[in-house]
Formats: structure tokens, sequence, C-alpha cells
């Protein structure tokens, strides 16, 4: 019976961990389009080793370090084709910091549905584009006749937008109570 | 570096489109400045919040196509429960006509909304609502506990026992007394709850009404609403604001309390803690069900290793003459409680779980936990022998909605006596299109001694039925078998007929003995997800 216990506190710890597990593995990946995979091999891996989880320790602790592992993996074997990463010693300091940073992101994720109301249309139109669509901005560019260049620079404009909405609402939530 | 160099550097590096140098200039400035770290973290976690919502956005947008997708990690219960009621809300809508072209008038059903979720809800007598159904029209009484209701306007409610309210309209609730808490969308704007002292009208986007005897509280936690009390002038109320309505000139202004109400996301935390907390008391039980000497084979549909395509027979005496099943082209999902990969979603072509069953039986018992998308094929398989031999079973349900059963008696039909080869028992209908997406445990019994056939429906008796004298076969045989389909796996012809059941398993059981209806209750009760 224990490991069914077991199992089902690792099955509610790590869904609840997917959003910090996919930052955490993108801060270490930037720009990668293969950082998706690598987090998906790290649950694979998480649950595969889910044995060795002591209930009552730290399980994103020991869920990170596995990702972590399952990073430098994928670095190892990408090696020769390499895209220019940041060094040891900055990632070092990055996977350090990420997991120690506070997750108030569940409502930093609601604060960010409301901030995304507020956006025209054509603006949500484009950030569904850019963050599910497998279409390129090549594709939407001629599809809204709009240059990718201005794209560009309305996507950077939209997260700065976004990110300074969410902040205005945690701050107003957090004055209320 | 100025900070809006700065970010738009951290973006470039975010979206992969970076020059090297910058990645070096970037990384020199994030080194020796935890600011720059910071904003680099901060548009990092924008970025996969944004991916992470709009997916969920899409995802629920292509619910009907695709149950497949609720597989995805990340994809959370809630996720999953929205899909269900976007599963069973769409055919209301009329877009869909029916699945098998031959019914002439097109599919309808009633409710405003479907209840996406409940923790310890208790209902008045006669309602007794689940999880998945839609919620009737008429006076409604939740006497303890919460509940989610997510309307059709797109309006998403909380309701908390002990409370009576009716849904008049997806865009209008009454309530008589209790605690209500409404999330409203661009798309519902003027939804309106009404109270005996007064109508609360939104103007978007969360309030809660408290209706006490004699008095309403309304907080509004964001945007905007009015109050329209029965005696006295409209007021708009801001965010922030919360008033307690005793009468006109009793009325005090207090500030929102989001505290007092509960919400979306506390439901949902809610929800998850109690299923698991069934999901233990099935494995004591199901660990004892294991050890039932009647029981001859026990599968339930995952395994420890994702990669492993066999099923292992946990049948404790049973596993001994009857071995492991093999996983055909079914696909890993999540379980009646959520987890992932431990079911089997049998809608791929081909799909089927092959089993070989030696030996002869008398009476028996099957019994399966599944959940149905849609009934779209003519004969959606549970549990049948290769072909159809002599004195060998096959279990499935009929495109109509109806449970089937029989044991071959005859080689073939006899022309001149009108003698059929096997008698089927049917079930009357238990299934339509609002039960799609929602587990059921289904089962039947075959009992010699007692010359009957039981369907089963979660644990009550749908239909009993005599064994007639001459189709009475007391020697069952079963031999090479398929869980969710049916077929000749062994035939050189390459054409079959569909017959895969569109749908989810979680577990099947085979015992060699007749189960009692007590039995199968209490299976149900300590098994229901």
């Amino acid at each position: 019976m224990n490991g069914n216990k077991n199992e089902s506190a690792v099955v509610e710890q790590l869904t609840e961990l997917q959003l910090v597990l996919r930052v955490y593995v993108q801060s270490l990946l930037p720009g990668d389009s293969s950082a998706h995979d690598v987090t998906q091999q790290a649950n694979s891996t998480i649950w595969r080793k889910r044995g060795d989880f002591e209930i009552g320790t730290n399980f994103k602790a020991w869920a990170f370090s596995i990702a972590r592992y399952e990073v430098l993996n994928y670095r190892k074997q990408q090696a020769r084709s390499a895209r220019l990463g940041f060094s040891m010693e900055l990632n070092e300091t990055i996977a350090e910091e990420i997991s120690t940073r506070s997750g108030e992101l569940e409502s930093r994720h609601d604060a960010l549905q409301r901030c995304l109301e507020s956006l025209k249309a054509k603006d949500r139109e484009l950030l569904l584009h850019r963050y599910h669509s497998t279409a390129t901005l090549q594709e939407f560019s001629h599809r809204t006749g709009r240059s990718v260049g201005g794209l560009k620079v309305t996507l950077h404009r939209l997260r700065s937008v976004l990110l300074n909405c969410i902040s205005n609402r945690l701050e107003a939530e957090e004055g209320r109570v | 570096m100025s900070p809006s160099e700065r970010d738009r550097l951290i973006d470039a590096l975010i979206d992969g489109e970076i020059p090297d140098a910058d990645v070096l200039r970037l990384e020199a400035e994030m080194s020796i400045d935890p600011a720059v770290r910071s904003a680099y973290y901060e548009r990092l976690e924008l970025s996969v919040l944004l991916e992470n919502t709009l997916e969920a956005e899409v995802v629920s947008m292509e619910a009907t196509a695709s149950t497949r997708t609720w597989s995805k990690w990340g994809l959370s219960a809630m996720g999953a429960a929205a899909a269900v009621a976007l599963v069973s809300g769409i055919f209301l809508g009329g877009e869909f006509g029916s699945a098998s072209g031959t019914s002439v008038a097109e599919k309808q059903a009633t409710g405003f909304g479907v209840l996406v979720g409940q923790v310890d809800a208790t209902w008045s007598n006669d309602t007794n609502l689940k999880e998945g159904d839609l919620v009737p029209p008429g006076p409604l009484q939740l006497l303890s506990g919460v509940a989610q209701i997510e309307l059709f306007s797109g309006v998403s409610v909380v309701v908390e026992g002990e409370a009576a309210f009716e849904i008049h309209s997806p865009m209008d609730v009454s309530m008589g007394a209790g605690k209500l808490r409404a999330r409203v969308p661009e798309a519902a704007q003027g939804f309106r709850v009404r109270s005996t002292e007064g109508d609360v009208v939104d103007l978007g986007t969360e309030f809660a009404i408290n209706v006490m005897a004699g008095q309403s509280e309304v907080h509004v936690l964001d945007g905007e609403v009015e109050w329209h009390p029965k005696e006295g002038a409209t007021q708009l109320l801001d965010g922030g604001q919360a008033m307690n309505w005793r009468g006109s000139g009793h009325s005090e202004i207090l500030t929102a309390d989001a505290s007092a109400f509960v919400g979306v996301a506390e439901i949902g935390v809610k929800r998850i803690e109690s299923r698991y907390s069934q999901m233990e008391d099935w494995m004591n039980y199901s660990a004892n069900l294991r050890a039932d000497p009647r029981l001859v084979s026990y599968y339930k549909m995952g395994t420890n290793d994702p990669w492993s395509r066999r099923l292992r027979n946990i049948s404790e005496l049973g596993s001994e003459c009857v071995g492991e099943g093999a996983v055909v082209a079914a696909a890993a999902v999540a379980d009646r409680w959520g987890r992932l990969g431990h079911a089997l979603d049998f809608s791929p072509m081909g799909s089927r779980v092959r089993v070989v069953v030696p030996g002869e039986y008398r009476s028996m018992t099957f019994l399966t936990w599944v959940k149905i998308n849609s009934l779209d094929r003519w004969y959606n398989s549970l549990f049948l022998t290769d072909g159809h031999d002599l004195h060998e079973p096959h279990w499935q349900i009929l495109n109509d909605g109806r449970l089937f059963f029989s044991v071959k008696k005859y080689d073939t039909n006899n022309e001149s006596t009108g003698q059929q080869a096997k008698y089927n028992f049917h079930s009357p209908q238990f299934w339509d299109a609002s039960l799609s997406g929602q587990w059921l445990m289904i089962a039947t019994v075959y009992n010699v001694d007692g010359r009957e056939v039981t369907h089963y429906v979660n644990g009550r008796v749908l239909s009993r039925e005599a064994i007639p004298e001459e189709y009475l076969v007391e020697t069952v045989e079963i031999g090479a078998a398929s869980i969710g389909n049916w077929g000749e796996p062994y035939s050189e012809d390459p054409a079959f007929t569909v017959r895969n059941l569109n749908g989810s398993m979680d577990e099947f059981a085979f015992f060699e003995a007749a189960l009692s209806d007590d039995e199968i209750a209490d299976i149900y009760h300590h098994g229901k997800p």
C-alpha cells in the first residue's frame, strides 16, 4: 500500500510542478525548441524513478535535479551542433535562483488571464499564433499583411504590456486584502 | 545596457533569434547583475504562462475533435473537466448531427450548464447531481459542500451549501439563500443574479453574493456591477467594494472580501484532494478483490513501465492459468482518478487488448470501468471471443445504447424451426450522448444456476432476464479473445469490420461465478471516482 501512496503523492506533486518545471528547463535552454521535449523526457524519468522519491523530502528539489540531469544529457548529445549557450557558472546560478524563486506562478497565471482579456482581438490573435500555432511568423505576416519586423516589435511590446498589467493586478490584489 | 535594450535582448533570446554577439553581451550583464537575471526569469515565466494559457484555450476549442489531447502533461483536472463540459455541451448547439446519421430528429438535451466539479456536495433528495451532469432547470438545493457550474454563456459560478437557487437561463440565476461566486467573461456581460432584496447585474468580471434572511451582501472582486434594489435607485459598485443591503435606507458600504467565497482554483485543489483519497480507498478495496478466489482475470490498464505494452493479470489465483494481456494500438490516457497512463483509449483504429482464457466456465461475471466518447459503430466492443464459436460469450454495446450479452448455443440458425444459434440478452437503453466522457462501471452476470442474465450500470440493476431453457449453455469456453474490440486477428483477409470501443477503459475483471447484486453495488461504491 505504501507504494500506492507514494504513487498518488508523486502524481499530485508532479502535476502541480508542471509550469515551474517548464520554466526551469527553458531557463537553461533559452530559445531552444527542444526544451519542450527535454521537459517531457524529465517527466518520464521522474515517473520511472518515482519509487526513489522519499515522501516528506523536497519533491521540487528532487524533480529539478532530474530535470537538470536531462538538460545536461541533452546538451552533451547536441555538443557538436551546439548553438551558443550560457557558461556553466551562469547556468549554475540560474538553476539555483529559479528553483528558489517564490512560487506565485499560480496567481500570475490568473492575473495573466484577466490581462489577456483586456487586449485587442488582433493582438490576442498574434499571441495565439506565436504561442500555439506551428506556422511561422512569415506565414502570419502574409496572411495579415503586416511586416515580420513590425510583428516582432508588437510581440515584444505586448509582453511588456502584459508584465506591467500582471504586476499592477497583483499589487492591487495585495492591497485589497 | 538600458532596461529597454535589456528586455529586447531577453525576448530575442527566449525566441531563439538572438545573434551570438548579443548572447555574450547579455551573459556578461546577467553574470554580474541580479536585476537582469530577474528580468530574464520574469519574461521567461510570462512566455511559459502564455504557452500554457493559450494552449488550454485551443485545447478546449478542439475538445470535440480528439480526447487524446487530454493526456498531455500539464493539463489539469480542471482542464479535462472543462473539456468534458464542452463535449457534453456541444450537441446542444446543434452543430453536430447524430453520429449514425440514421435518426430523423436532431438530438436534444435539457439544461443551461454543466456541473464541472463538486466537493463534499449533498443535494436535496430529488436532485442527485454528479460531476459532468447537465444542471436541470427548476429550483435546486445544495445542502452542504461546494459545486462549480459552467453555464453555456461562459459564466462560471461556485455555489456554497447550504444554498437554494435556480438557473432561469445561462444569463439569469436567482439566489434564495446562500453564497454564490461568479466569474463573468466579456461574452456574458449583463449576467444577472436575483435575490429577494434586488438584482446584481455584472458589467464584468467577478463578483460574489451572500443571500441571508432579510439581507443581501454583494462583493465586487474585480470589474464593476450594478445593484438594482427592489426599492430605491440603481447603484454602481466598483472592484474592491462590497455592500450590505437590508432594505432601502439600511445599506452599508464595506470592503470586498474574496476569501469569504470559495473560488474556482480552490475547488480545483479540493477536488484533487478528495479524488486521491477516494483512490486510496479503492486501492485498499481492490487489493482484497485481487485475492478473491472467484476472480479469473483482472487487468488494470496501466503498467509501471510506460513503454511496456503488456498488462499483467493481477488476480492472485487466476494468474496461475490466465496470463498477461497484450495491448494493440490503444493509447495510454488518464484513468478515472486522473492519473496519466493508467487507462487505455481504444479509439485508435484496430485498438484491443489480446488475451487467452483457457478452461471451461459455468456462471460468470464481467465487470469493467469505461468512459465512452460515443457509440458510433453498430457494435461497440467490451469483451468478445474471436469470431463466434460454439459456447463462447460476446459482451458489447449496441449503437442505440443497449448492453448486449450472448453465449453461442448452436452452430447455425435453424431455418426450418426458426431456432437461432444464440439468445441475445439486451438491456434497455442506458447510454446517450449526455453520458459522453463520464466514467461508468458496467457489469453483466451470467448465472447458470439461477437461470438468468443481469446487466448492471454503476452498481445498479439495469435489467434481469431468464435464460430460455433451449439456450442455456452450462459449459462456457473463451479461449482467444479481445478486450475493447472484436475480430478474427489470425485471419489472412486484411479487411475487418470496425467495432473497437470509441472510449477508454481503466479496469477489466472476469469472475468464474455469479456475483450478487450487493457485491456489484459494493464494488461500485468503493470504486466510483
